[in-house]
């Protein structure tokens, strides 16, 4: 990342710009993490807010700085299962999913950075990558997060495993199981390797 | 070769984390497995789909972290449960103390009561009153004895009055047979004879009309019955006579036909007898 340890240790003995600097840094990365967790951007943006307050309160009691992405990403965790926790509690609808994006002035579109001369191409990628993160959905929690952390943030497993505080071989395991459910369900979908070929 | 590797290795192999001998001996697995292989293919495609989902731009919001609010004790979970407890406690004290909450515990029971119990003075009265033993017999004596006498004379009055019950009703009833006895005796003996002869009379004229009765019914049964014999001799003769009759006629009769046949055979041998000799003759 674009963060230096010097950043981190200026955060560490309290300098509020350095904080700032931090969840500037980072605040993407943990926002897209959590949406992809939960496909709904409202929750995603509570947990990572709760993620980077914090990180800010406990930056100080951080021991090892090499180990700060980890170590975010155990709150970003922690905190992504408690919002799965009260969501399933309260069962309730996000307005964002009852809404016909495609009727109105889909933010997908105004979303995306990636700019394609060929347009029928671009919307082919967005369609595609939205069955993908329907599909990550439909893994397990345990399977899901290993999945996005290893595949869309890239930490390594044995980061993985610092995150989740189990050992690297259940992170391997999981992440296994996790590609191959993905592509079982993906194969329900259609989507293989034959029928998608073209949009590569 | 018995080497194979698990899933953990084939991950690590995907994504490039395996170095040394055993990334060797896997790519050495791999060239004598190629459903391994393509195997490997399929999830490293998977991978390449996954690379399609771009991330969502975001705008970090500010972070505001309030550093004033810090953390005492008291702000600490446990504390909070622990004050929370104390005050229930305290207050139930000074409502037990405003209301004067009594609770006493004494020969398996439990008593609770607002104020000071007045169960105590109810049982200190009869103590402070010293009634002894020999007062408390003399008194239960005194009462026996009143109640005994009452008794003794509630019972002597009501024998007196069964007594008198008694002798009363037997006093009627001696009258009543007395006077019966009396009414008997005076019947005297011409009566008794008048009486008899009565019912000597009596008997005589019913067994007078009893024959008299069967008498005449017996004559009327053996005329009627003699009448009725004498219509059937009648009846019969006149059957008898009607049945001669019948048979003579047809006697008669049969005489009559045997001697018109016997005319008609003689009439016969005769025509035969000349018209054969006739034929002779000729």
């Amino acid at each position: 990342m674009m963060h230096s340890d010097t950043l981190i240790t200026r955060a560490k003995q309290g300098d509020k710009n350095a904080q700032g600097k931090l969840v500037q840094l980072w605040y993407k990365r943990i926002y897209n993490f959590s949406y992809k967790f939960f496909l709904d951007h409202d929750l995603a943006m509570e947990a990572a807010q709760k993620t980077f307050i914090s990180m800010c309160r406990n930056v100080d009691g951080l021991q090892d700085i090499a180990r700060f992405k980890s170590w975010l990403y155990k709150i970003a965790v922690n905190y992504c299962r408690e919002e799965a926790r009260k969501t399933k509690n309260s069962r309730w609808v996000a307005f964002d999913s009852v809404v016909n994006g495609e009727a109105e002035e889909s933010p997908r579109w105004e979303g995306s950075s990636v700019r394609n001369d060929n347009p029928e191409k671009q919307f082919q990628q967005i369609e595609l990558s939205d069955i993908l993160q329907r599909s990550l959905m439909e893994l397990s929690a345990e399977q899901r997060e290993v999945v996005i952390m290893k595949e869309f943030e890239g930490l390594k497993f044995r980061e993985i495993a610092e995150v989740l505080n189990v050992s690297e071989n259940t992170v391997k395991s999981r992440m296994y199981y996790g590609l191959d459910g993905l592509k079982k369900i993906l194969e329900k979908k259609n989507i293989t390797k034959e029928t998608i070929s073209y949009e590569l | 070769m018995s080497y194979k590797p698990d899933e953990s290795v084939l991950m690590a192999y995907l994504y490039g984390e395996l170095t040394g001998d055993e990334k060797v001996l896997v790519e050495k697995y791999f060239q004598e497995n190629p459903m391994t292989v393509k195997e490997l293919e399929s999830l490293q495609h998977l991978r390449k789909m996954l690379s399609t989902v771009s991330d969502k731009e975001v705008i970090a919001p500010p972070i505001v972290v309030d550093d004033a609010k810090q953390r005492f004790f008291w702000n600490a979970p446990y504390f909070k449960t622990i004050s929370a407890i104390a005050a229930s406690l305290l207050l139930l004290m000074i409502a037990g103390k405003i209301m004067d909450i009594q609770v006493n515990y004494a020969g398996n029971e439990i008593s609770m009561s607002f104020g000071k119990p007045t169960v105590d003075k109810i049982i200190e009265q009869p103590l402070q009153q010293s009634l002894t033993a020999a007062q408390v017999q003399s008194m239960i004596n005194a009462s026996m004895q009143q109640n005994n006498q009452l008794v003794q004379s509630s019972l002597n009055e009501s024998r007196k009055k069964l007594d008198a019950s008694i002798s009363k009703n037997l006093a009627m009833n001696s009258s009543k047979i007395n006077n019966l006895v009396q009414q008997a005796s005076r019947a005297s003996q011409d009566e008794i004879r008048q009486f008899v002869a009565g019912l000597q009379n009596q008997n005589q004229q019913v067994v007078k009309d009893y024959f008299q009765l069967t008498t005449s019914d017996q004559q009327k049964y053996i005329e009627s019955l003699l009448v009725d014999f004498s219509k059937y001799l009648q009846q019969q003769r006149n059957n008898d006579l009607e049945t001669l009759q019948t048979r003579l006629t047809g006697l008669e009769q049969n005489t009559t036909v045997f001697k018109q046949e016997t005319e008609q055979i003689l009439a016969s041998i005769i025509s035969n007898g000349s018209s054969g000799n006739t034929n002779r003759n000729y």
